[in-house]
């Protein structure tokens, strides 16, 4: 019979420790802050998981920190409560947004900041019990498949594309995400925390073993950023995104000084359009600029068999976020 | 927003008032003990073991592990419990009876070798809890061998195709030849010579899952020879009567008890698989047997609406008078045959010519059966589509074309009553049909477009003949015994309401005795939206009997009681009893990013007199929205290469959430036909004909090209713009 412990801890470094301990026993220990896509993942059989490091009684990261420019979130605050939150919302609302926008009611109340960036795939293979690569198989079952809801960019030799709504918006405000193991923490940044499947296959982020995300840091927010996450669903409710946009820019005027533009939904990671950004620096923010943003948007996009559909998806939910953010 | 025209019926004094179901209370309160909610001592609980493979031989299986689990007390495989599920899979799909059983070649046991999808069973298990019972079915040892396996019913039917049944793809008509279905009416050829122009075109409809809150869960229950089957059934009186013929009882040996029950949509007919392995586990085990369903083991395992491909070809004369109707269409069912796999709509038109020739095709996907009027929204999105794309391009209002071309009673086949014109004209007013449909298809500027869609239906009911039983004692409190349960549509209520009405005393007077085939006479069951009209009608009898005694011989008096009781044959003197709708849609499609939103919704109908507003309305509207997101959203794709569902289950199939669903105007033109109980024509299913067809038309119209494929997913949408 498959059964479950379950590990009360009071601290991630203990958590941390408990992981590490769990492992070396032979068991397969996992983090468990909200559980709602845990506890169905080991049911499905696609995480072997046998002991649960459960994060409940943890007193650290469920706050929201802000000193008016920089900002320390929990990795254990709640969507919920991150979408509520009046400093969020001020000062970050495409965060704020974005959690506002991931699955039900339900799932925010007891999904976490960290759950949810680091969610596993919803890839209909992997979910369904297929031996891809992110189940340590040898094989990306949907490029000669399904593939209708996969990356069209930076994909390859899995097509996966990174599931979570936050994500996007914590990195196109130059987040510094929070790490603890059995050995310290530590500080990375975006560029470092997500990880391609051209270098890792398995696994979306660089957390080790034991190791896992406790919060994010963004360490400024000037007075003239706006930003916006705007999200096309397949229904209003209870979907990942086909395509998520989040927009930060800081605005003189009507002009965009500088502009970061992060997608998700399209990529294994949260997605950078680099050239939508440079293109934006000194560009006022109107229709036509946005209509060409989103056009640069997917210069680079290699469709596969069934979803080219989301090109002009991405272009268009570019430009309206861009084009959402001009003065006035 | 609802309302009722009520075309010269007098008012009633219970029937046509708003009521709450008799039993909300129970069910808001937790108090309705669901089939999962009843604990019998000993009881233990099943699992089922499912084919990993679309196809393949079972060569060996080896229980003894299973077995030896502590707590596992019975195991029964394809080797040692052959049970046929006569329900299953019937040739040409009709209901269930002796002769069919007789005439069925391809049998589906509870049990199958080979095993023909993804989720059909091989074997199951009892322990005592559910933890035990899902570790033995993990140590069960089966080896497959791989059979080649083949998902489209096109291809299914091409030379080299691998076949499911030695005799091939085609699935076994009534007589058990392997023929498509055809209705051949007038000439066709002559038909199009006849035409000014040809129209030719294919439409394809995806795999629907009922997807009924409550997964297949029954219960079993030996006392001595007598099997008692707590299950959630839509009919107890057909649940008894397959299930023991299925197990070689007879129906005395049978109880069915269906209390409470969450929703089926064709789903829950007859008997099902479930409560054939419940009760052979235990038989086996000598206790009682729980057996419930995942959700994924009810997606995969039971049954949804059959996916078609449709090739059309139309002739029209420049006037608009269709001349002939071809259809070449193919259903596919999965791998056993539980329903007709027809393709329903060409019947609404008056057209002299028709050819239909419908190919029911066994594939390895999951079985298709009966939902919720099984063989229709599919074929109406399929021509009321391909009609209105006639209607667009010679130039005429598809509304104008529809009253041209529909089908109206004649001579040599007279309908009850007939009010098609009406109820569209009603719907033209109330939508503003004329200001919301662009005349010319996708002419909005800028990329969100809107446009309107309609279509039109009318459906006849499943028959039968039921029972009814009221009683009186001397407190002059009646009770109604009938054989019926609470599917969604309010049957208890209904039934309440219309025994109130015929016995002249208020609802709270009447205790309602339902879903115990032991204390209920025969219903014919809440499928074929058949049980107000055919059960209704043995309750006014039964009332009316009663009241002759009273009548007769006084009200009752001390320990007395008098009863009445009626089985009538329903009866309409040859003629059809339709019941008739229009429905009417606004959509937003944003063609950037491909979605569709509904702006506005009125939906017109005739079902005769409505006898419980309330529950009328909501048939009407949960059909709807049923129907809205098999439009847009629902299928189950299936991996190509390997034959593995990909999307079951809630959050795949993208079933509208509250947050999607439109406000849809309901409204009623209310007329008596001189039949049913009080003039009540038939309602439930007919809600959900309408709407994919009516979507379909409503994107066309907005974005200027017609969406052959349903569901209208946005990357359809996409490419369509492309």
């Amino acid at each position: 019979m498959k059964t479950l412990t379950n590990v009360n801890v009071a601290s991630f470094s203990e958590a941390a420790s408990a992981s590490q301990s769990v492992r070396q026993q032979g068991n397969v220990p996992a983090f468990s802050g909200g559980g709602s896509d845990l506890l169905q993942q080991i049911k499905d059989g696609t995480d072997s998981a046998d002991v649960i490091v459960n994060l409940r009684n943890v007193a650290d990261g469920r706050t929201i920190q802000s000193d008016g420019n920089g900002y320390a979130i929990g990795g254990l605050v709640t969507l919920t409560e991150l979408s509520e939150d009046t400093s969020v919302i001020a000062g970050m609302p495409a965060i704020a947004q974005a959690a506002a926008s991931v699955g039900t009611p339900q799932i925010r109340n007891v999904g976490t900041l960290a759950g949810n960036v680091t969610q596993r795939p919803w890839c209909w293979y992997y979910r369904n019990g297929f031996n891809c690569f992110k189940a340590g198989g040898e094989e990306c079952f949907s490029l000669n498949g399904e593939n209708g809801q996969h990356a069209i960019f930076g994909g390859g030799p899995s097509f996966i594309v990174h599931p979570s709504d936050v994500a996007p918006a914590l990195v196109a405000f130059d987040a510094i995400f929070q790490v603890t193991g059995p050995t310290g923490s530590r500080e990375v940044s975006a560029e470092e925390f997500f990880v391609l499947p051209a270098t890792d296959p398995v696994r979306e982020n660089s957390l080790g073993e034991d190791e896992l995300l406790t919060g994010v840091r963004i360490p400024s927010v000037s007075a003239n950023t706006v930003s916006t996450y705007y999200k096309v669903m397949d229904r209003e409710a209870w979907t990942h995104a086909e395509v998520g946009v989040a927009t930060v820019i800081q605005r003189d005027g009507n002009t965009a000084q500088n502009a970061k533009v992060v997608l998700a939904g399209v990529a294994p990671i949260p997605w950078r359009v680099r050239a939508v950004e440079d293109f934006l620096a000194g560009k006022q923010i109107n229709a036509a600029v946005a209509k060409e943003a989103g056009e640069i948007g997917i210069e680079d996009a290699l469709p596969l068999s069934k979803n080219a559909h989301k090109l002009p998806m991405t272009s268009a939910a570019i430009e309206t976020a861009v084009l959402s953010l001009a003065a006035g | 927003m609802s309302d009722f025209t009520r075309q010269g019926l007098e008012p009633l004094r219970t029937i046509g008032n708003d009521t709450p179901r008799i039993d909300a209370i129970e069910r808001v309160t937790g108090q309705a003990k669901y089939t999962r909610d009843w604990k019998l001592p000993g009881m233990l609980y099943g699992k089922v073991l499912r084919s990993p493979h679309p196809h393949a031989r079972l060569v060996s299986i080896d229980t003894s592990e299973a077995e030896a689990l502590p707590g596992v007390q019975a195991v029964i495989t394809y080797e040692n419990a052959q049970v046929v599920w006569g329900a299953g899979s019937v040739n040409g799909g009709r209901q269930y009876n002796d002769p069919t059983k007789a005439a069925t070649v391809h049998r589906r046991y509870i049990f199958n070798n080979p095993v023909r999808f993804v989720g059909d069973s091989i074997a199951a298990v009892a322990a005592t809890d559910r933890h035990i019972a899902e570790e033995a079915v993990s140590l069960i040892k089966v080896q497959y061998e791989e059979l080649p396996f083949v998902l489209e019913p096109e291809e299914a039917l091409q030379a080299d195709a691998p076949k499911v049944y030695p005799e091939g793809n085609l699935c076994p008509d009534f007589q058990g030849e392997f023929k498509p279905m055809v209705s051949d009416v007038g000439d066709v050829e002559v038909g199009f010579a006849d035409a000014d122009q040809i129209f030719e075109e294919s439409y394809d409809t995806g795999f629907i899952h009922n997807a009924q809150m409550e997964p297949r869960c029954s219960l079993a229950h030996w006392q001595g020879d007598k099997l008692v089957l707590y299950t959630p059934s839509q009919g107890i009186s057909n649940c008894r009567h397959d299930t023991a013929r299925d197990l070689g009882l007879e129906d005395h040996q049978v109880q069915v008890i269906a209390q409470y029950m969450g929703g089926g949509f064709g789903n829950k007919n007859q008997n099902q698989d479930a409560d054939l392995v419940a009760a052979t586990l235990s038989r086996r085990a000598g206790v009682p047997v729980m057996l419930e369903y995942s959700r994924r083991e009810d997606w995969l395992g039971v049954h949804g609406r059959w996916p078609t491909v449709q090739h059309y070809k139309i002739g029209v004369k420049d006037d608009g008078e269709v001349t002939a109707m071809q259809m070449r269409g193919y259903s596919g069912m999965g791998p056993y045959r539980k329903n007709s796999g027809g393709i329903g709509g060409m019947d609404a038109y008056g057209c002299p010519n028709r050819y239909r020739e419908i190919s029911p095709v066994y594939t390895n996907r999951t079985t298709s059966g009966n939902f919720r009027a099984p063989s229709e929204p599919h074929g109406f999105f399929g021509i009321e589509n391909m009609m209105d794309d006639v209607a667009y391009k010679i130039g005429m209002d598809p509304v104008e074309f529809t009253l041209k071309n529909m089908r109206r009673p004649t001579e040599e086949r007279p309908f009850t009553n007939y009010s098609l014109d009406e109820v569209i004209s009603d719907g033209v007013e109330r939508f503003n049909w004329q200001a919301r449909r662009k005349v010319v298809p996708g002419s909005d500027d800028g990329p969100i477009k809107r446009g309107a869609g309609f279509s039109f239906m009318m459906f006849r009911a499943g028959v039968g003949t039921s029972s009814a039983i009221v009683r009186v004692n001397s407190n002059q409190e009646y009770t109604l015994y009938v054989g019926v349960t609470d599917i969604g549509p309010g049957a208890k209520t209904t039934m309440g309401m219309i025994a109130a009405e015929a016995l002249g005393t208020p609802l709270s007077n009447v205790e309602v005795v339902w879903g115990d085939t032991d204390r209920c006479p025969y219903s014919v069951g809440e499928s074929g939206s058949r049980t107000t009209i055919m059960t209704g009608l043995a309750v006014v009898e039964a009332a009316e009997e009663l009241k002759r005694q009273i009548a007769d011989k006084g009200m009752p008096s001390g320990s007395e009681v008098l009863i009445g009781s009626a089985t009538p044959i329903p009866t309409t003197d040859g003629k059809t009893r339709q019941c008739f709708g229009a429905h009417f849609v606004e959509v937003e499609v944003d063609t950037r990013v491909g979605s569709t939103k509904i702006l506005k919704y009125t939906a017109v109908h005739e079902s005769g007199r409505i006898i419980n507003p309330t529950t009328a309305r909501d048939q009407i509207r949960g059909a709807t929205i049923q129907g809205i997101g098999q439009a847009i959203h629902e299928d189950l794709l299936y991996d190509p290469r390997s034959g593995q569902p990909l999307t079951p289950g809630y959050y795949r199939a993208r079933h509208l959430t509250h947050k999607d669903i439109p406000d849809i105007d309901v409204h009623f033109i209310e007329v008596d036909d001189g039949y049913g109980p009080f003039g009540a024509k038939t309602a439930g299913e007919s809600g959900i004909i309408l709407a994919p067809a009516a979507v379909g038309n409503a994107v066309a119209n907005a974005i200027g090209h017609r969406m052959k494929s349903m569901p209208i997913t946005r990357d359809k949408i996409l490419g369509a713009m492309a």
